[in-house]
């Protein structure tokens, strides 16, 4: 059991770097670039570990404690998520509303620091984090909820172990509806271009970054890592809720595990891809129409929900 | 409604997209994209149409198919697409209700109509869907008419309403005769030119196609 716990941690932090650096990858192949490599953010994140952190004098203790609760929360989030195998060691702690919520303190935690420091940027960033969270979280919720009621349990391994029992069956028109809303969500949980630009220094329109803009050294590196993870573990509920397909169940065999992982990390890289062929192919939108995208995704999830309910009879 | 059991998952699916696409029709503030949506939404409703055919094995049925594709989602869509370029409108379309709050009232008239015809007793969870989503269709539909200013939205509004009833009508009867269908398309090919012919007369008197100034007097 510890093990599997420990096994999980070092494939969700070995992986998160690797999918930020095929999608920087994707984007840059669209944008006629060559690109850093797809190991650049390793060594990124090797480099900052060595250096050490310039810190203001203004800074209260919330400051330092800010990165390690987010990425300590982040990774508790990802011990509730099914990556490779259904049966989570730590699934009994909790379940999805564990996990939006767990997101949701990670969040609370760099939105502080952020006006911690008083710079005018942080305050910037942080107001604008919890204008997006605000309206992003009811429809994460709804979105999972669709999926939850038609399996009848909002434990996310189980979810995932019945949806990949069903088969082809599982492809529903509130299935699909939630899929939609889910991936307009992961799009703003992971500031990807409509509503963010992770690419960017540029005061008017960054969100994650000017949040984190007093941060330098061993915690910047921490925060790049935590945003990575939160990304990953994102996709792979895409992944491992909508196509559950190839996961491994309890009690499988180490050869299931291994083309478990395997098929983990090609829908991971799959769906990285897609979101960089959507990144490219829209631009950034005005930050007062955001409510517009997020009520769509709010609305599709509850369309999902209406469907169900319709279909199966309520 | 014994053999549509054959297509009754991809029904489903249909009839989602086409709720879908009326609330992409509902949440868009550009004309062409209202316009690209109302095309796909008459896509799908041909492909409803071609299952039935295909389940019942009745050929006037895919006549009625064919028509839907030919003239809801290709001639119909070309037609906006001209008026739009003929007079020149401005590509954004202006409005009574946002675009957040009238997401939210097309959400809620989908409950109501699904309540509405709960009170129904249908069988068959197929047709309650089919019929709860032209209920759908034809309120949000009545509700695009009534809250853009646009006098094309509104022309639009009246299409979204024709489709809730033709998949109403098409998925529960399979079929109505081939007459009444064609009168029907008839009908709706000819209204849609009249009310094309009316927006470039309001367009000329007004310069405008904005139904608000229809309540000024003019001398």
């Amino acid at each position: 059991m510890i093990a599997q716990i420990i096994f999980q941690l070092f494939i969700i932090i070995a992986l998160a770097p690797l999918l930020s650096g095929i999608m920087k990858k994707v984007k840059a192949f669209f944008q006629i670039r060559k690109g850093p490599g797809v190991l650049q953010p390793y060594y990124d994140i090797l480099k900052l570990l060595q250096k050490d952190s310039v810190v203001s004098t203004n800074v209260s203790w919330i400051f330092h404690a800010a990165p390690i609760v987010s990425f300590v929360a982040v990774l508790a989030a990802g011990l509730l998520i099914p990556i490779y195998i259904t049966q989570l060691s730590l699934g009994f702690a909790g379940d999805l509303i564990a996990v939006i919520y767990l997101f949701a303190l990670a969040r609370f935690f760099t939105a502080l620091a952020s006006l911690d420091a008083g710079s005018s940027f942080g305050g910037m960033g942080g107001s604008r984090e919890m204008f997006i969270a605000s309206l992003v979280e009811p429809a994460l919720m709804l979105s999972i909820f669709a999926v939850a009621l038609n399996v009848g349990s909002t434990n996310l391994g189980f979810i995932s172990q019945t949806v990949s029992g069903l088969g082809f069956d599982a492809v529903s028109p509130y299935q699909i509806l939630a899929f939609v809303a889910l991936f307009i969500i992961a799009i703003a949980e992971t500031g990807r271009i409509p509503v963010d630009n992770p690419a960017t220094h540029l005061e008017l329109t960054m969100i994650h970054e000017a949040m984190i803009l007093e941060y330098s050294g061993k915690q910047l590196a921490i925060v790049e890592l935590g945003a990575m993870i939160k990304q990953l573990l994102i996709y792979s509920l895409l992944a491992n809720i909508f196509f559950p397909w190839g996961i491994a169940t309890g009690g499988a065999g180490a050869l299931a595990m291994v083309f478990a992982i395997l098929v983990y990390v090609i829908k991971i890289i799959i769906i990285g891809i897609t979101m960089a062929v959507v990144e490219t192919s829209t631009a950034k939108w005005r930050l007062f129409r955001l409510p517009e995208l997020m009520s769509i995704s709010l609305m599709l999830s509850f369309l999902a929900i209406v469907a169900f309910i319709i279909v199966k009879g309520g | 409604m014994v053999e549509v059991v054959f297509g009754s998952k991809i029904m489903q699916l249909l009839i989602a997209f086409i709720l879908v696409s009326t609330f992409m029709i509902l949440g868009s503030t550009r004309l062409y994209s209202c316009v690209r949506a109302f095309g796909i939404q008459s896509f799908l409703l041909a492909c409803v149409a071609g299952i039935v055919a295909y389940s019942t094995g009745k050929y006037d049925i895919y006549i009625v198919a064919l028509l839907t594709l030919i003239i809801k989602s290709a001639v119909i869509p070309y037609i906006f697409i001209y008026i739009i370029r003929e007079i020149k409108v401005k590509k954004e379309i202006e409005l009574y209700v946002n675009i957040s709050p009238s997401l939210i009232i097309g959400g809620t008239l989908v409950v109501i109509s699904y309540y509405l015809i709960r009170s129904i007793s249908i069988i068959s969870e197929l047709s309650s869907l089919a019929l709860s989503a032209s209920m759908s269709l034809v309120s949000i539909g009545l509700f695009i008419m009534i809250s853009r200013k646009k006098a094309l939205m509104q022309m639009l509004g009246i299409l979204i309403m024709e489709n809730g009833l033709f998949l109403g009508a098409i998925s529960l009867t399979n079929g109505m005769p081939l007459l009444v269908e064609l009168g029907i398309f008839f009908d709706v090919l000819i209204g849609v030119l009249i009310m094309g012919i009316l927006i470039f007369r309001i367009n000329k008197t007004f310069e405008s196609i904005d139904t608000d100034l229809l309540k000024n007097l003019i001398g």
